[in-house]
C-alpha cells in the first residue's frame, strides 16, 4: 500500500482491502494416529489413482474412458452415451455418502482422501525431505536469493513438476488407452489434445498443491462452505475442550496445575504451528478447519511430555463438550433420524443401481421411421411401412438377432435376411419394413412393437415401441 | 486481487467440466453440422475446445457479476484523495480549513 492509499486519519478509506494479505504457512511436521492415517489413505488412494490404468482386462485397459470412440469401459463392463443415468446413479451414491459421513464425523473427506489433501501432503513430504523443517523452511523464505536458495528451490519445482506431470499424464492415461499414450510420450510424439491436457493437469496440480494449498479449501471449495448445514450437535468434529483447557498458560512441568488454577493448555501453539490451514482451533469450529486432526497429534505429544492426559483436543461432539453425555456415549448417538434416513437411501438408491447394473441389457435398438412415405401400399393392396432399426450390440462377443413385431393380426415382418450379426461394440443399421392387411387396421395410426431376440444368447433381448400408419 | 480472479475463474471453471460434459453426452460432436459440414473432425479436439467455450462465456458471466456488484457508494466517491482534489471541488481538503 502507498501513503495515498493508506485511510488518512477521521476520513474514509479511499480504497479497502477486499482481502487479508495471504502468509505463507509452512506448517511443523507431526507424528501421531491421525497424521499415520492420513499417510496410509495417501498411499492407498495414489496407488489406485496411478495404478488403475495401467491394469488389464481381457486384452484392454480394464478401466477406460475412452472420449475419442465415446465409450467407458469398466472392467467386463462397457458403457454407452445412452448409459449416462448409471453416471448420474453415481454421482447421486457419491453425494449421499458424503452426507452421511459428514454428519457422523464431520470433515472426514477433506482430512484424508481429498485430493487437495493428498497432493499438498505429497508435495509436503518433497519440500521438507529437500527443504528441511518448518524453522528451515521459514529462513529460507526470509533469506536473499543466493546460490544455496537457488538450488533449493530449482530442486523442489523439478521435483515438483515430475510429480504433477505424472500425475497429468496418469490422468489421460484415464481417457486415451494409456499404453500408447506411454509410447507417445516417451518419444515426443503425442498428440496436441493430449499433450495439452497433460500440460494443464500438471500445472493445475503444481499450482494447487505447490501453492494455493489451504486457499484451495478456504476460497474454491464449495463443500467447506456449506458443511456446516450437514453438522449437527451429534457430529464428530475436531474440538479443543474449553472446560479442561482453560484457563491456559505457561508452567513448569512440576507446578501442580490445579492448585495454581490453570487448566491443561500450555499454550505452547503448536496446535497453531501445525495447522495446514493456519487456524487456532482453540478459537473453536471454523469453516477453514478441514478436519485433518494434525492439532490433535500436535496437541498430543505436548499433553505426554507434559504428563497430562491425551484429548485436550480431540475429535468429539458439541453435546459432550456441553456435558449432555460423556465421550463414552458418542457411540449410542451416531444413530440418529439424520443418519439413518441418509443410510436408508444410501441403501435404497445402491440396491437400484445395482439391480440395474445386473440385468442390464447388452443390447440397444431405436426405431427411425422413413421419412419419405408415412405408408404406401403394396401391389397386392397391402398397406406397408418402412423402418431403420438402429441396432447396438454393446457386449463384447458378437451376438445374432431375429427381428419380431407383433400388434397387428398377420403383422408380417420383411428384412434382408433371416438373422442379422453384430460384432463386438458394432453398430448396425437394419431396414425393415412392415406390412398388414388393411383389414385388421383399425383407425389411423397402431401400436407396435418390434422384438429383437438374440439366437444365441436369450437373456438378450429387447422391445421397442413405434407406430404403424394406415394409409 | 488473486482472489478476486479466483472468484472469476473457479465457478466458471466448474460450470464449464459440467456444461461440456453434458453436452458432448447429449450430442456427437461430430455430427454437428455447420452449412452442412462438420464443424470439426476429431472428438478430443471438440471436447477440448468445447470446454475453454464454456468456460469464457462463465468467465464473462461471473466477472459481469463482480462488476454489477460495486455498491452506488463505491461508484460516486472520488478516486483522488482528498489533498489531490482539483482547485475548486467542494470536497477538496488541503488541510487549510483546519485548525
Amino acid at each position: 500500500m502507498t501513503d495515498e492509499n493508506k485511510p488518512a486519519s477521521a476520513e474514509t478509506p479511499i480504497e479497502q482491502q477486499l482481502y487479508a494479505i495471504r502468509q505463507t504457512i509452512q506448517t511443523r511436521a507431526v507424528h501421531g494416529v491421525f497424521a499415520n492415517w492420513r499417510v496410509a489413505l495417501v498411499l492407498i488412494t495414489q496407488l489406485v489413482y496411478y495404478g488403475l490404468p495401467w491394469l488389464q482386462w481381457e486384452n484392454r485397459q480394464a478401466v477406460l474412458f475412452d472420449l475419442a470412440a465415446r465409450k467407458f469401459y469398466i472392467f467386463g463392463l462397457v458403457f454407452w452415451p445412452q448409459d449416462f443415468v448409471y453416471l448420474t446413479g453415481l454421482l447421486i451414491l457419491a453425494a449421499l455418502s458424503l452426507f452421511l459421513f459428514t454428519a457422523v464425523a464431520g470433515r472426514l473427506w477433506c482430512g484424508y482422501a481429498c485430493p487437495q489433501t493428498v497432493y499438498t501432503e505429497i508435495f509436503m513430504w518433497v519440500e521438507s525431505w529437500l527443504e528441511g523443517d518448518h524453522v528451515a523452511r521459514k529462513k529460507l523464505d526470509a533469506s536473499p536469493w543466493n546460490a544455496n536458495k537457488l538450488k533449493k528451490r530449482g530442486l523442489k519445482h523439478v521435483a515438483w513438476f515430475a510429480l504433477a506431470l505424472w500425475t497429468g499424464f496418469t490422468f489421460v492415461g484415464y481417457f486415451t488407452p494409456i499404453k500408447e499414450l506411454a509410447v507417445e510420450f516417451v518419444s515426443f510424439g503425442l498428440g496436441p489434445w493430449e499433450a495439452f491436457w497433460i500440460f494443464f493437469y500438471a500445472f493445475a496440480t503444481w499450482g494447487n498443491a505447490g501453492f494455493m494449498r489451504e486457499q484451495v479449501c478456504k476460497y474454491m471449495c464449495p463443500y467447506a462452505r456449506f458443511q456446516s448445514v450437514m453438522f449437527d450437535s451429534d457430529t464428530l468434529t475436531v474440538t479443543y475442550d474449553n472446560s479442561i483447557g482453560e484457563p491456559r498458560g505457561p508452567r513448569s512441568k512440576k507446578t501442580d496445575y490445579k492448585a495454581a488454577g490453570l487448566g491443561t493448555c500450555v499454550d505452547c501453539n503448536v496446535c497453531v504451528q501445525v495447522c495446514p490451514t493456519g487456524i487456532d482451533i482453540r478459537n473453536g469450529l471454523q469453516y477453514e478447519c478441514i478436519g485433518c486432526a494434525a492439532c490433535i497429534d500436535g496437541c498430543d505429544q505436548i499433553m505426554d511430555k507434559m504428563g497430562y492426559p491425551r484429548g485436550l483436543i480431540r475429535y468429539t461432539t458439541e453435546n459432550v463438550v456441553k456435558g449432555k453425555y460423556p465421550d463414552s456415549g458418542i457411540l449410542k448417538h451416531i444413530l440418529r433420524p439424520r443418519t439413518i434416513i441418509y443410510t436408508v437411501l444410501l441403501t435404497a438408491i445402491a440396491s437400484a443401481f445395482l439391480y440395474s447394473l445386473a440385468t442390464r441389457v447388452p443390447l440397444r435398438v431405436d426405431v427411425v421411421r422413413d421419412r419419405v412415405a408415412l405408408s404406401k401400399e403394396t401391389d397386392e393392396g397391402m398397406i406397408e411401412n418402412v423402418y431403420r432399426l438402429q441396432l447396438i450390440n454393446k457386449d463384447d462377443q458378437t451376438h445374432r438377432y431375429t427381428i419380431q413385431a407383433e400388434g397387428i393380426n398377420g403383422l408380417q415382418v420383411v428384412t434382408a435376411s433371416r438373422e442379422v450379426s453384430a460384432a463386438p461394440l458394432q453398430t448396425i443399421d437394419i431396414p425393415v419394413s412392415l406390412i398388414a392387411d388393411p383389414v385388421d387396421l383399425k383407425g389411423r395410426s397402431i401400436e407396435v412393437t418390434f422384438n429383437i431376440r438374440s439366437t444365441d444368447d436369450p437373456g438378450i433381448h429387447t422391445e421397442v415401441g413405434t407406430k404403424f400408419f394406415n394409409r | 486481487m488473486l482472489q478476486r480472479l479466483i472468484h472469476i475463474l473457479w465457478p466458471s471453471f466448474l460450470v464449464a467440466g459440467v456444461a461440456d460434459i453434458l453436452f458432448t453426452t447429449l450430442f456427437d460432436p461430430l455430427e454437428i453440422l455447420y452449412r452442412g459440414e462438420p464443424l470439426i473432425e476429431q472428438r478430443l479436439a471438440a471436447y477440448t475446445v468445447g470446454f475453454f467455450v464454456f468456460w469464457l462465456l462463465g468467465i464473462a458471466s461471473s466477472a459481469m457479476t463482480c462488476y454489477f456488484q460495486r455498491s452506488a457508494d463505491e461508484i460516486n466517491r472520488c478516486p483522488l484523495p482528498p489533498r489531490k482534489r482539483p482547485e475548486g471541488c467542494p470536497k477538496r481538503d488541503d488541510g487549510s480549513n483546519c485548525c
